[in-house]
């Protein structure tokens, strides 16, 4: 196996696929990359067993092949050496060396045999979705997934492909943030899956903000393909809890805001928190917010900021993190929070097809 | 290089603390806890009160007819952290190897500070100058090479006194050996009968025995853990938390090895009742529910789950420590079980769910437990009871064994 590469493609090759390698992997060979080298180029491939991701870099292949090489080890290699082309060969017992400019290395690796089969995109039916839209539909939800390893079906996000609309919700049992997207839906193609957490931050880290998304679900699975870029994960197995039922039909109030001066009136009051469960005081009145935070021993902080807001005066406690959240991911100039009372769930809204309910703090 | 532990442990404390603020109290016989009318118990006796043969758990009925004249005071569990809090700051000042056992109990690991203070005697007379200058109470210490040493060695000169564990491995032999075996850790009213079976009453008696014919008695684990103890070996290390009051928990020696699976979950429950009022009372809630078991052969077990929220609520506390239970196998006569709880939050900041349990249930269990917290202290511990405590408490009658809960005392 042989070819000629350029350095700041292969890298960028690397970096795409060497997120998926976990740093302590029980199988020595689940640490390394599967290189294949073919008339099209050369293939990247990583795994854990559960998420793969493969990607193609230009290559001038002089004699195909394939082999794997310790990703991590790979990649900071490659990243260290002077921006030209390199030459790769590697023999019949998997030893890589690679040549640039005055440059020399050799690197042990192991057999492709032993890497485990990559899963194809052969599922009945695709949907297609532009790539950037995709993107932004996860980073817009995918902070409000759960990371408490008991609740295993929420430590993910739903994808639910019903009635011409990619419908994409996560939650972790105090907040939840929705998202909705009009798609082309072939009528087999309706389905829910619930995607891993560590494949959507993949996504995440490997999706462009143009070109065809190319989604294949099938049985278990799910392949995402993006120009050259494929990934494929298995699915959380799962009944995701009915989200409809905590989405307040109807809110008392209604209360318009600049996002950017909430986000900030909350970041700089949630520098007073002891710990995770401290509560931030957001107190609405006639055209004016008071946020509020009172630690004892730490201290206190109050911000002030001007709304849109007519209604009773209502005062509601918040984890100040779960407010931020979706403030910071959102683009939007103005939101609206909606409110009944300090009991009752708070719905942040803007002008997409996007909602988050989040539950109060009870405080005395 | 020898290692140097203090065992530091207030003197009465919760009673030294009550003399202190009430002058009117001093040099006379105080019992904290329960009424001399009520069906409670004696949480703490001063010295004066010990006098008479009173001594914690003890019923306060009990405590009234040794000594009438005694002042009978309420617990006033924050005025006592108040003070602790003050003597574990003092702690941290010589060396942050901390481990508290209770609130006025603590080890200290002072090997790597003894190049800044001076040896163990000297930093154990810094230490109990420091706390009395900064609260007028006073503690006694144990200086010993390891830790089973030194708790036995502040037990030795109480109250208000030092007592130092020499280093050489003969000393500490000669020094263990009149000591009776109920003095050593893990050594209860149980198999202290079974070692008298045998002869042996001191630790002397154990340390000269045979390892073969002790393990035909107590079993060869026990045997060889006792054996280790009595030579004065204990390897233990002194675990620091970084926040003492990290955790709340109860544990309770069965009378006799218990096989039976209802009387483990009624003990249980009542170990849970415990912890859940005093996590209440404290005004505090907690995120994770721990259950440990011992079995005869003294294997012990911990399992411990996160709960969806903080709380501080009897049943949902209950529910998860017998989850816990249920996937345990009893496969041995169970000796010890303990419940505990830890990862506090403040109470002001409970985050409510949208799914399931929601906040209106939550707050029934709550007030429910606060409810029974309210009759118990007015009308004593054992007022009002879950149906199946009851009858495993009639039950326990019948069989002769009584399994008062061990409460602790100061």
């Amino acid at each position: 196996m042989k070819f000629e590469i350029a350095k700041a493609p292969l890298l960028e090759g690397l970096q795409k696929v060497q997120n998926v390698v976990s740093l302590r992997s029980t199988l020595p060979i689940l640490s390394n990359v599967l290189l294949n080298a073919d008339k099209e180029g050369l293939w990247l491939t990583t795994t854990d067993l559960d998420v793969t991701v493969r990607c193609r870099v230009d290559a001038n292949v002089t004699k195909p092949g394939a082999t794997t090489l310790p990703v991590r080890r790979m990649a900071s290699i490659i990243r260290e050496l002077p921006d030209s082309m390199i030459e790769v060969e590697i023999d019949d017992k998997n030893q890589a060396t690679f040549n640039c400019a005055s440059s020399f290395f050799k690197l042990i690796g192991l057999s492709e045999d032993e890497f485990p089969p990559i899963p194809k995109a052969d599922g009945n039916h695709t949907i297609t979705i532009n790539s950037g839209i995709f993107r932004e539909m996860l980073r817009k939800t995918s902070y409000a997934a759960s990371t408490d390893e008991t609740r295993y079906v929420l430590n993910g996000v739903l994808l639910s492909f019903k009635s011409d609309k990619l419908t994409i919700v996560a939650t972790d049992g105090r907040r939840l943030a929705l998202i909705e997207q009009e798609v082309e839906l072939p009528a087999e193609a309706q389905t829910d899956i619930i995607l891993p957490t560590k494949a959507v931050n993949e996504l995440l880290h490997i999706l462009g903000d143009d070109g065809e998304l190319k989604i294949t679900p099938k049985e278990n699975q799910i392949v995402f393909e993006s120009g050259e870029t494929l990934l494929s994960t298995k699915l959380i197995d799962g009944t995701y809890p009915n989200y409809r039922q905590v989405i307040p039909a109807q809110c008392e109030e209604r209360v318009t805001v600049e996002r950017e001066s909430l986000l900030t009136a909350m970041r700089r009051v949630s520098l007073v928190t002891a710990d995770r469960s401290s509560a931030t005081k957001l107190t609405f009145s006639k055209n004016k917010l008071n946020v509020t935070m009172n630690t004892p021993d730490v201290g206190e902080a109050r911000e002030t900021i001007p709304i849109k807001y007519s209604g009773k005066e209502i005062t509601v406690a918040f984890n100040p993190e779960y407010m931020i959240d979706p403030l910071k991911n959102l683009s939007n100039d103005e939101i609206y929070v909606e409110l009944s009372d300090d009991l009752s769930p708070g719905v942040v809204k803007c002008d997409i097809p996007f909602l988050y309910v989040l539950m109060p703090m009870r405080v005395s | 290089m020898n290692r140097t532990i203090l065992h530091v442990d207030m003197d009465a404390f919760f009673a030294s603390v009550e003399q202190r603020d009430r002058p009117e109290l001093r040099g006379k016989p105080v019992v904290v806890g329960s009424g001399p009318n009520e069906r409670g118990v004696v949480s703490a006796a001063s010295y004066e009160a010990r006098e008479y043969g009173i001594h914690s758990a003890m019923p306060s009925r009990e405590a009234y007819k040794r000594c009438p004249q005694a002042a009978f005071v309420p617990v006033d569990g924050q005025k006592y952290r108040l003070a602790s809090k003050i003597v574990f700051e003092i702690f941290e000042r010589f060396t942050p190897l901390v481990e508290g056992i209770s609130i006025d109990e603590a080890f200290l690991d002072v090997s790597g500070s003894r190049h800044l203070f001076g040896d163990g005697p000297a930093i154990a007379e810094q230490i109990r100058a420091a706390i009395f200058a900064e609260t007028q109470l006073t503690a006694s210490v144990g200086v010993a090479p390891n830790k089973f040493l030194a708790k036995l060695a502040s037990d030795m000169d109480k109250p208000n006194g030092v007592t130092i564990v020499p280093d050489a491995p003969s000393d500490i032999i000669a020094f263990l050996a009149p000591l009776p075996v109920g003095r050593m850790w893990g050594v209860g009213a149980v198999t202290q009968e079974k070692l008298a079976t045998v002869g042996i009453h001191t630790i002397g008696d154990l340390q000269s025995c045979s390892r073969a014919e002790l393990a035909r008695r107590i079993g060869a684990h026990a045997a060889e853990h006792l054996q280790l103890l009595a030579r004065g070996q204990d390897t233990r290390d002194v675990e620091e938390e970084r926040d003492r009051e990290k955790s709340m928990s109860r544990e309770h020696t069965f009378a006799k090895d218990c096989t039976s699976p209802e009387r483990i979950q009624a003990v249980l429950g009542n170990l849970v009742e415990d912890v859940g009022r005093r996590l209440r009372a404290d005004e505090r809630t907690a995120k994770v529910v721990h259950l440990k078991l011992r079995w005869r052969s003294f294997k012990t077990l911990t399992r411990q789950q996160a709960l969806q929220a903080a709380c501080c609520d009897d049943q949902t506390l209950r529910e998860t420590a017998e989850q816990l239970l249920a996937l345990i196998p009893l496969t041995e006569p169970v000796r010890l079980i303990g419940f505990g709880v830890s990862q506090f939050e403040e109470p002001g900041g409970e985050q409510l769910l949208l799914f399931g349990d929601d906040s209106r249930n939550v707050e029934k269990r709550e007030s429910l437990s606060r409810s029974l917290d309210k009759i118990r202290d007015t009308f004593g511990d054992t007022s009002i009871q879950r149906a199946s405590a009851v009858r495993i408490d009639r039950n326990a009658d019948e069989d002769g064994q009584t399994d008062a809960l061990p409460r602790k005392g100061t």
